[in-house]
């Protein structure tokens, strides 16, 4: 019954016209929002890291230089196409869209917005037909995202290797190793919010996080949102972790033979990405559309319906992540590549497969009516035991380092 | 199904919209290429090195730790959805599972697979102290480059 | 009767829809062993196991289609290109790809097909896909953890020895 009780009610039963309208529209109004996005995105970064910099930033296309987004891609069209001599021109041409059509399709399981007040399961009313601000919601939603983040490691691998050139190849090596490593940080963090929605389906994790206490920021403890949001940040290949393009060693990395429109793409998705990513966070751990509500208290948005109001805290959450990102860049310098690798296998992979044991432990616990400190002291001793060893191991393999076994 | 098409056509939406954009940047945009454009980008030096034939082998073990720990996750994912109905049982045999992987995983870190770069050492103060020495002057470690055929310094050209 | 009636035109559908993405899949792996370039070979094989995943989603085994992504196309893949470009990737066609003995494995790859199919016709016969609406990820972990817990622990087994063989193999002692 939960199966069905996921699937959109406009995708159900026969086909008529008015829902493929509807569909229709979506896919659209979530295209061009998407591409707006972005470009607002572009000149957000610019604008705050000025700020946090003391200057002015742009300042000269259109009102605050919103605009100057738009004339810099503008300005991309008329830019000569360079495809370099030595480069795979099948893969070269086909890498921008590898990196750049996953970004956008991330948007279509996100919970845009829409009533999730009193179980109500983010139902609104379009044209007299329920349906959800949201393109689609397969059962098993979130996994999608992973799957399509690592479609989108192909993009910037094949860019890298089909330039032919030695700066990009290094860059796109870098680049793969690191995003397939916090990958699987990302994947075992997600593990802990599943354990506590119980469901794969977005609609599903956002429905269980009524309330502030229900939010999985809290009710998974911290760390596996912790470590979702550093784990996303070097997902992205941002700031501190973007190895991927350090100018000072590796030129531009993965894109620097790409030149033009080709480049524009690489540049769509990355600050697509962002975007997207953000919105996966605030869906998984601050709730999605849910609005803030502490106890019995909401806080209601006067003047709003129920439905439009979902998609203002949304966006305010989204721009809230958008915001630490842009200030992760102003603030943290950027890793080595030996801090990066151990960073993401040595402590956040270790700890979030942890985590996930003992808030298991803890739950089972809960059903079967056993002492409380009685489970969480045994799972604590189990972990610890399991650091001791881990220690050990990295240890070992320090000491046969200084003794010169290198491989 | 049903649910999987609007996914689909918003890709193809946004391949249309990257094909047409190709389009538009092939009519607007200058065509004048020369071998310096499409030679390999090297910030204006000419290549005197290929690139790398191979790289380091740890590159390889990290892809291969992360088939496993894929694995892990794809695992884990069910139990995690349906633990309430699994109880202890199920519980017990996830952490079987997880121990095997982990024990996998600290082989590895134990063998040093996922170590990089070079060897951290701390800095031995006597080497240091002789970086410092007063032999070491400008005239000594810096090597002045261009000057072949230019006779002495002090000497007239 | 309406309800029938949708449900065989679904089924025409999912047949259409089979069809296509098979004929894609066998185009592409004639591709993974004709072309001559390493790495094409890899993105054509790519294409292939995701058309598998396709035809997950088609049977209505969503989280299958989601796990063969994640693990051959995320990871198994990954790590074969990798193999390749950090080893000896060169751009455009390479010559001696193609073993000197090749034709011997097409009688092989005959006996294999015949094998296959008879196999499979032997075991379905004229069983058609069961009308149960989708497979819940909980169902799966039911039969991951009570019919098939061995296979699943063998699993962390094979694992293990394949770190170790993967380790034995990288260093140099």
């Amino acid at each position: 019954m939960t199966g069905v009780l996921a699937i959109d009610p406009l995708l159900f039963g026969e086909l008529k016209w008015m829902p493929l309208v509807i569909v229709a529209l979506k896919v659209l109004v979530i295209f061009v929002v998407g591409l707006v996005g972005t470009m607002f995105m572009v000149w957000f970064e610019r604008k705050v890291i000025a700020g946090m910099q003391n200057r002015i930033g742009p300042n000269k296309a259109g009102p605050f230089g919103i605009l100057q987004t738009l004339a810099d891609g503008v300005k991309l069209f008329f830019k000569e196409d360079l495809l370099p001599d030595r480069a795979d021109r099948f893969v070269f041409r086909l890498a921008p869209f590898l990196a750049f059509v996953p970004a956008f399709l991330v948007w279509a399981v996100l919970p845009l917005g829409g009533d999730y007040r009193d179980g109500n399961r983010g139902l609104v009313e379009w044209f007299g037909h329920a349906t959800r601000v949201q393109l689609a919601d397969p059962p098993v939603g979130i996994l999608l995202v992973l799957a399509l983040s690592s479609i989108a490691v192909y993009g910037i691998m094949l860019a890298g290797w089909s330039s032919g050139s030695k700066y990009p190849l290094l860059g796109a090596v870098r680049a793969t190793a690191q995003m397939v490593s916090y990958e699987a940080a990302l994947g075992l963090s997600l593990a802990a919010v599943l354990l506590t929605s119980g469901s794969l389906s977005t609609v599903g994790i956002v429905g269980t996080q009524d309330s502030l206490s229900n939010w999985n920021v809290v009710a998974t403890g911290v760390v596996p949102f912790v470590i979702f949001v550093i784990a996303a940040t070097a997902e992205l290949n941002r700031p501190p972790f973007d190895l991927v393009e350090a100018e000072q060693e590796l030129v531009g990395g993965f894109n620097t033979e790409y030149s033009s429109l080709r480049f524009a793409l690489f540049f769509l998705a990355e600050f697509m990405n962002t975007i997207t990513m953000s919105g996966v966070i605030v869906t998984l751990f601050l709730g999605g559309p849910q609005p803030l509500a502490i106890g019995d208290w909401t806080a209601d948005i006067p003047l709003v319906g129920n439905g439009l109001e979902g998609t203002i805290w949304f966006l305010l959450k989204l721009l809230l992540f958008l915001y630490i990102y842009v200030w992760f860049r102003a603030t943290l310098p950027r890793l080595r590549y030996d801090q990066l690798m151990d960073l993401g296998w040595k402590v956040l992979i270790p700890i979030s497969l942890g985590w996930f044991l003992l808030l298991a432990a803890l739950r089972l616990g809960r059903d079967e009516d056993w002492n409380v400190w009685l489970v969480a002291g045994v799972s604590v001793a189990g972990l610890l035991v399991a650091a001791v060893v881990m220690f050990g191991a990295m240890k070992v393999s320090g000491r046969n380092r200084q003794q010169g076994a290198v491989y | 199904m049903s649910q999987y098409l609007p996914v689909v056509a918003l890709a193809i939406v946004t391949v249309l919209f990257g094909a047409l954009s190709f389009g538009a940047s092939r009519l607007l945009a200058p065509r004048r290429p020369s071998s310096a454009k499409s030679a390999p980008y090297e910030c204006g030096i000419l290549p005197s090195q290929e690139p790398p034939e191979r790289f380091p082998v740890s590159f390889y073990i990290v892809a291969m730790l992360f088939i496993m720990f894929d694995i892990e996750i794809i695992f884990v994912y069910p139990y995690a959805v349906a633990r309430s109905s699994l109880g202890l049982y199920g519980f017990v045999a996830i952490v079987v599972f997880s121990v095997l992987f982990f024990l996998t995983f600290v082989y590895e870190v134990a063998r040093g697979g996922l170590d990089w770069g070079p060897l951290q050492r701390s800095r031995n103060l006597e080497s240091a102290a002789a970086v410092v020495s007063p032999e070491r002057t400008t005239t000594t470690t810096i090597r002045r480059v261009g000057t072949e055929g230019r006779g002495e310094p002090g000497e007239a050209a | 009767m309406i309800a029938q009636a949708a449900a065989d035109s679904i089924n025409v559908a999912q047949n259409v829809g089979f069809g296509i993405i098979a004929a894609g899949m066998i185009f592409a792996a004639l591709c993974v062993v004709t072309t001559s370039n390493v790495v094409h070979a890899a993105l054509w094989l790519v294409l292939v196991l995701a058309g598998v995943a396709a035809q997950y989603i088609l049977a209505a085994a969503e989280f299958v289609a989601v796990s063969q992504v994640l693990v051959y196309v995320g990871a198994v893949m990954v790590l074969f290109l990798f193999g390749i470009m950090l080893t000896r990737a060169q751009i455009g066609p390479e010559k001696g790809l193609n073993n000197r003995g090749w034709a011997a494995g097409i009688p092989v790859a005959v006996v294999l097909l015949g094998l296959l199919s008879w196999a499979i016709l032997d075991a379905f016969e004229d069983t058609t896909l069961p009308d149960r609406g989708p497979t819940t990820t909980s169902r799966i972990s039911d039969d991951v953890l009570h019919p098939y817990l061995v296979p699943f622990l063998a699993i962390s087994f094979i694992l293990l020895a394949a770190a170790i063989g993967a380790m034995v193999l990288a260093r140099k002692d």
